[in-house]
This record gives structure tokens, sequence and C-alpha cells, in this order.
């Protein structure tokens, strides 16, 4: 009896909230890795817009992106290092700072979204349920750094796999909801790496607007080396 | 009726120092009333006259659905320069200049030394115009320079406020990032020639860019998003703006400057409405004081008023007298009113005031004037308001009771 008792309890309480946001970032991005990826932009006129680019992560804070079509941008580079970024223009032979909050080439994303992906190290964390929704855990984040992408996001998990990433809506500080995002066609990419191939984000102020980042491959295996990520790496 | 007149003026000079002093409560209400929108009449010359000529230009062409679009200006609401529909545009009498711009936002950043030291880039609304084509149709814009800036195809300006947060000199390399029409992220090296003063608060984060550095960045070679036409009287601008929607048809949308400036519009008809209200209360007071004195002209006057029915006045004709003698008691106060607020609307008008608004960098001249439109109206609205207020003591005296006036009751 005691036990059965104690068994339901297990099952009716949420887990630890850092531990699955841990398990979030790990489906989102495990430490090292180099992807494929397409975003199409959804604009309000009709017309989509496609981009597409190879993204590379090591360890929390790095990541590179290499732009490769439309021509208008091939070339572009991307580097985030620590609380830094910075886009590398060929045409200039410069790279500027990039502020996180900034669309990422005029879609629904913002920098942030696409580049700091860790939301353990930015977010404080706690767990609850959506009666709607109730094969997920409703994880409320509200940020620790004045270098995280929103101030507060409503992140909605799945119970199993713990931790798979359903549904995100992102908020101002004054609670007013910028944007929301749709996780879908979860996928093996291999080598133990199972995310979300989907994310449609939608533009909550503009909602005629949306835009869709596929991953079409990944590999978790690919240790980028450390130089990589430097300035002067850029254009090269 | 003559006689009667005669009579009315008579009287009103029986009692001097009483109507002297009516009189000059109404001169003051009027002076007030003159030269308050004398000024005011002044200071939006001077509005009209910055925004015309710093800003908007006569009219402007867009994209049809350009302006409706609240949120951002939208690049893709644009045009080929070269369309041949806009070629006859210039050609419209009355016109003399066209000039397009590109209004759209991005970020700046002026590169240091170390790359590490830069700091990230700024957001700004830029307005791109041409160089040698704008100052023909805003020819004040140069105005809102600050001294020694420069402005040419590798010089931009930037907001003063602006300026001093990227800590940037004259001469200083400038990035320009955007994303272009179709929001693929461009670049654009330009230089630092200078701060752009602000002429109303709140203009805090704006840029000046060549237009062709900034159809490059935006991808958009020949193409604009905006024309600004200049015309040689503001007068035909209605006019000019039917003519160029007949000339564009229903691919353009043509809107006339006080139509793209409406917070500028919105500003002036408030100051309309609080300048209305004080001379409205102003003239209350004066007639007030109208009222006042004809009360007691008939109060003293009862015998007299008594004797006069006595020997077969009418009722009619006691009115009509009362009435006529505020009327010309009106006619005097409103005259000098006017003469001596005109006079000095005028003074003013020949010599100019000169003030910078709170906040402002710039310094405005006025040039008050008189609108006779606006004088007829307060002339007619004060003598119409002496025979109103004076009705009641009119009336009074014409239902006096003869017997018992004589009595002095």
């Amino acid at each position: 009896m005691l036990l059965t008792t104690l068994t339901l309890l297990t099952l009716a309480a949420p887990p630890d909230g850092k531990e699955l946001l841990a398990k979030y970032d790990a489906f989102m991005s495990p430490p090292n890795f180099k992807a494929t990826a397409l975003m199409t932009a959804h604009r309000d006129d009709g017309t989509t817009r496609s981009y597409k680019m190879t993204i590379v992560k090591a360890g929390a804070d790095r990541n590179r992106i290499w732009f490769h079509e439309p021509a208008a941008v091939r070339g572009q580079e991307i580097l985030r290092n620590g609380d830094n970024s910075w886009v590398y223009m060929p045409n200039l032979k410069r790279a500027m700072r990039l502020a996180s909050r900034d669309s990422f080439q005029g879609g629904d994303f913002n920098n942030a979204d696409v580049l700091r992906t860790n939301y353990v190290h930015d977010y404080e964390v706690t767990v609850g349920e959506d009666p709607a929704k109730l094969d997920t855990w409703v994880l409320e984040l509200k940020a620790k750094t004045a270098e995280a992408a929103y101030e507060r996001i409503k992140l909605w998990v799945g119970r199993s796999p713990a931790g798979m990433p359903v549904r995100g809506e992102y908020y101002t500080a004054s609670g007013k909801m910028l944007r929301s995002a749709a996780f879908s066609d979860v996928k093996d990419f291999g080598n133990g790496w199972t995310r979300p191939a989907k994310v449609s984000m939608r533009n909550e102020l503009a909602t005629q607007r949306h835009s869709d980042m596929v991953f079409e491959s990944a590999d978790p295996t690919v240790v980028t080396p450390d130089n990589r990520f430097t300035m002067s790496d850029l254009g090269r | 009726m003559p006689a009667l007149l005669a009579i009315a003026t008579r009287n009103v000079f029986r009692n001097r120092r009483r109507t002297f002093i009516t009189a000059a409560a109404l001169v003051v209400g009027i002076f007030a009333v003159v030269s308050i929108r004398g000024v005011l009449n002044g200071l939006q010359g001077a509005i009209i006259a910055s925004t015309v000529k710093g800003m908007t230009g006569g009219f402007q062409v867009h994209r049809a659905g350009y302006l409706a679009n609240v949120l951002s200006p939208p690049l893709t609401l644009d045009f080929a320069l070269d369309d041949p529909s806009l070629a006859g545009l210039a050609k419209l009498p009355g016109v003399t200049a066209v000039a397009p711009r590109i209004m759209f936002g991005g970020s700046l950043s002026v590169p240091k030394e170390k790359e590490e030291d830069t700091p990230e880039p700024l957001f700004f609304m830029a307005t791109a115009v041409d160089p040698t084509l704008e100052p023909q149709v805003c020819p004040d814009r140069a105005g809102l320079m600050s001294a020694g800036s420069r402005f040419d195809e590798a010089h931009l300006l930037v907001g003063e406020a602006m300026l001093g947060t990227l800590d940037a000199k004259l001469g200083d390399e400038a990035v320009l990032l955007a994303p272009d029409r179709d929001g693929a992220l461009n670049g654009e090296l330009s230089h630092v020639g200078g701060a752009l003063k602000s002429v109303m608060p709140g203009e805090l984060k704006v840029a000046q860019v060549p237009l062709a550095a900034a159809q490059r960045l935006l991808r958009m070679e020949g193409r604009a998003t905006e024309l600004a036409v200049a015309v040689k009287d503001l007068a035909q601008v209605p006019s000019l703006v039917a003519q160029a929607r007949a000339l564009l048809g229903p691919t353009y949308e043509v809107h006339a400057w006080d139509d793209v400036a409406t917070d500028r519009r919105t500003f002036m008809q408030r100051q309309n409405a609080i300048s209305a209200l004080v001379s409205v209360v102003f003239l209350l007071l004066m007639l007030l004081g109208v009222a006042n004195t004809m009360l007691m002209s008939v109060l003293e006057r009862t015998r007299e008023v008594g004797t006069m029915m006595a020997v077969g006045v009418t009722r009619a004709q006691v009115l009509l007298l009362f009435l006529l003698e505020a009327l010309s008691l009106g006619v005097v106060g409103v005259a000098g009113g006017l003469a001596l607020g005109t006079t000095f609307v005028a003074a003013l008008g020949a010599k100019g005031l000169t003030v910078t608004p709170p906040s402002a960098t710039v310094a405005l001249t006025l040039y008050p004037s008189s609108s006779p439109a606006f004088l007829v109206v307060v002339a007619a609205l004060a003598l119409l308001g002496c025979a109103v207020f004076s009705l009641y003591p009119a009336l009074r005296a014409s239902r006096l009771r003869p017997v018992e006036a004589l009595a002095g009751r």
C-alpha cells in the first residue's frame, strides 16, 4: 500500500526543472556538432526567402555559421564566442558586432535563438503542468543574464522522452508575447542525436510572418578546433 | 431709426468715465485675442515652413499602401525611378523639383582600432536622400546639419545624441548593416560626416544617408520608396495632389505634406483649439462687463425711460435704444482693440520673433501675422455678444410701467 502511494507520488511529482532544461538543451544542441540547416522566412507579403547555412558548435558558448545561399548572403559568417557575436561581411572584408536580440537574416528568429541555445546557463527555471497538455511539462524560464535572448520563456517539453521540445513562447519583461515556436519532425540524425528537425517561429507582433529552421543533416561527433572561433579566422 | 441711433450714441457718451472703462475692457480683450492668434499664426507658419522645406516637400509620392504600413517602412513597396509614369511629375506646372528617397531601418557601428573594442551597433531609422537633388526640395535640411558637417556620396549624418553614444568623430569610418529589400543582411561602408540637430523632441536615433550608398546597402539600385516634390506655392498643393493622382494612377499614392506630417498637423490643431478656448474666455469676460454697464445704465435711468414712454416712445423703441447703446459701445471697443492688436502683430511680424522650443536645438524665427477672416469673426462675435449680453437690461427697461417708472420705482 505504502509502496503504491509512493510510486503514484513520484509519477505525479514533476522532475527537477534544471535537469529537465539540461535535457532540453541536449536535444537542441549537444556540446559539439556540425549541421546544415535551411531557414525559410515567410514574409508579410506572402513571399518566402530561404537561407542555407552550415552551423558548428563547440562547448557551451562558441558557434560559427557560414551562409551558402542565396547569393546575396554567400560568404557571410557569424561567430559567437562567449557573450560576443560578430557578423563578417565579405564585401566589406570586416566583422561587425551583432546584437543578440536583432533579427537573424531578416527572419523571425533573433540571433540568440540560433546562437545562444544553452538555456541552463541563461535562465532560472521552475516546472509546472499544463492541464491541456498532460503529456508535457511546462518550464517557466526567467533570464538571469542581460545577454539572454528573452526576459521570460515558457517551454513545453515532452515527458517521454523527458525534455523533448514541443512548444515555446517568448515574452518581454512586461509579459508581452513576442514570438512562439513549434518544434516538430523529431528525427534521429545518427550518432545518438535525436532532435526536432523543424522549428517554426511565429512572430506574434506581425502574425502573418513566420520562419522555419530545418536541420537537414547534423553530426554531434564533429569537434571543431579552437582556432575556428577567433575573429582572425573569419573570412577564411 | 437714425434718430434712435443718434440718441443711443449720445447716451453712451453721457457717462464718459464708465464708457471709457467698459470700452477699455473691450479693447484689452480684443487686443489679447488678436495678439495671441497673431503669434500663433507666426508659430504655425514657421512649423509649416520647417516641415515643408526641411522634411516633407509640398507633397509626396509612394507606392499605394505605403503610408498605411505603420509598423515599419516596407522596402518592398518601392518603385523604379525610371518608371515612365513618374516622368510627368516634374513637368506639372507649379512643381519646382522632385527628389527620390528611401526610408529604412538598420544599425550603425563606428569601428575602433581593435575590432574587440567596437561597441554593439546602434539601431537607427534613416532617410536616404540624394545629396544634389534633396536641397532643391528641402533647402532647410542643410540647416539641421551641425557646423562643419559634410553630406555627400561618402559621408552620412547621424543624430547628435547618437553621435555621442557611438563616440564617433567626423571622418570616422561608419559601417551600415541592414536587411536588404529581400530581408538578407547586407553591409555598406561610409564615413561620419557630422551631426543632425533635432527640431522636435524625441528625434534621437536618426541618420541621413546618401541615396546611392543606401541603394547598394538595400540592393535597390535605381529604386526608391518615396518622391518628395517641391511646389512653387503651398496653396496649389491640393490641386497638384489631384493632378499627380490622375497622372500616376492606382499603383501610386499621393499625399499632401500635412497628410504625411500628421503629428505636426495634430499639434497645430491642438494649438488652435486651445487658442480658441482662451479667446472665448476673454470675450465672455469683456461681455460680462458690457452687461454690467448696461444694467447699471438702465437702473439709473428708470425715470428717464418712464418719461420717454409717457411721451409716446414704444416699448420696442426702448428695447432697440438700449441695444444700440450696447452696440455703439461695442463698436468703439472692438475698433480700438482691432487697431491696437493688428498694429502690435504687424510690428512683431516686421521684426520677427526668435524662439528655441524646449529640447530642440534649432531656433525658430516667427513672423506673427493677422488673417482678415479671423479679425472679421472676432469683431462679429464681439458685437453679437454685446447685443446678446445687453438683451436682459434692455428687456428690463422696455418692460417698465410708465407710471411706476416716473415715480422712480
